[in-house]
């Protein structure tokens, strides 16, 4: 089984839409994978952050273009 | 993910309330928690199968036209969408039997939101040792 990258293009989706499709996401992913969130809610930088801390991963990276949040995490715990 | 519980008694059944119930239960469940709701008083209006127009408390009622503009605008799903999402990551939602009663309502004639109608000891009983909030 390879890992995987993938992403999800929550834009224009309220809270808690984008945690809700990072959490499926999650569901369908195996140790290793890379996942990236698009959003552009503010509060998915601090969700990001809360999610990542319950569910023992890891976030890689957290940058901002032209009002779109890009927040990318590396799955190390299922 | 580490379970834990987080359970909402949804009581109020005016339409500014649900909105929270929706993001929190939503959130809840996509964190991970396992979310046991609790629907009695009023609120059971709101699931049934033909429900009301959820009336906004009486000092909003001037708001309301641009809140329900702004929600637009926020892209914001509408309650009973935010259950179903919350639903399919595995919460469940419980009907009051007492007001179930006092409301002359069966499990048929309630929306298929609701898992099951029980008493309040069963909420309780499902909800122990975790985090309660009330609506």
């Amino acid at each position: 089984m390879s890992e995987e990258k993938k992403v999800i293009d929550a834009r224009g989706s309220a809270c808690p839409g984008p945690i809700t499709e990072l959490s499926k996401a999650y569901r369908n992913s195996k140790i290793g994978d890379i996942i990236e969130i698009w959003a552009t809610d503010q509060g998915i930088k601090s969700d990001a952050q809360a999610w990542a801390e319950r569910s023992h991963n890891q976030i890689l990276s957290v940058k901002e273009e032209n009002g779109v949040i890009k927040i990318t995490f590396k799955i190390l715990n299922r | 993910m580490e379970s834990n519980k987080f359970s909402i008694i949804m009581f109020s059944g005016t339409a500014d309330k649900f909105i929270p119930l929706g993001i929190l239960s939503q959130a809840a469940a996509a964190m991970g928690y396992e979310v046991n709701i609790f629907v009695t008083g009023f609120a059971l209006l709101g699931f049934t199968k033909n429900p009301p127009i959820l009336p906004f408390p009486a000092e909003f009622t001037k708001m309301a036209p641009d809140f329900m503009k702004g929600m637009e605008h926020a892209n914001m799903p509408t309650w009973d969408k935010m259950l179903k999402e919350a639903k399919e990551l595995g919460a469940k939602i419980f009907a009051c039997s007492a007001m179930s009663t006092v409301l002359n309502l069966n499990k048929t004639d309630m929306s298929n939101l609701i898992d099951e109608i029980v008493g309040a000891a069963t909420f309780l009983q499902k909800s122990s040792s975790g985090q309660i909030i009330f609506i």
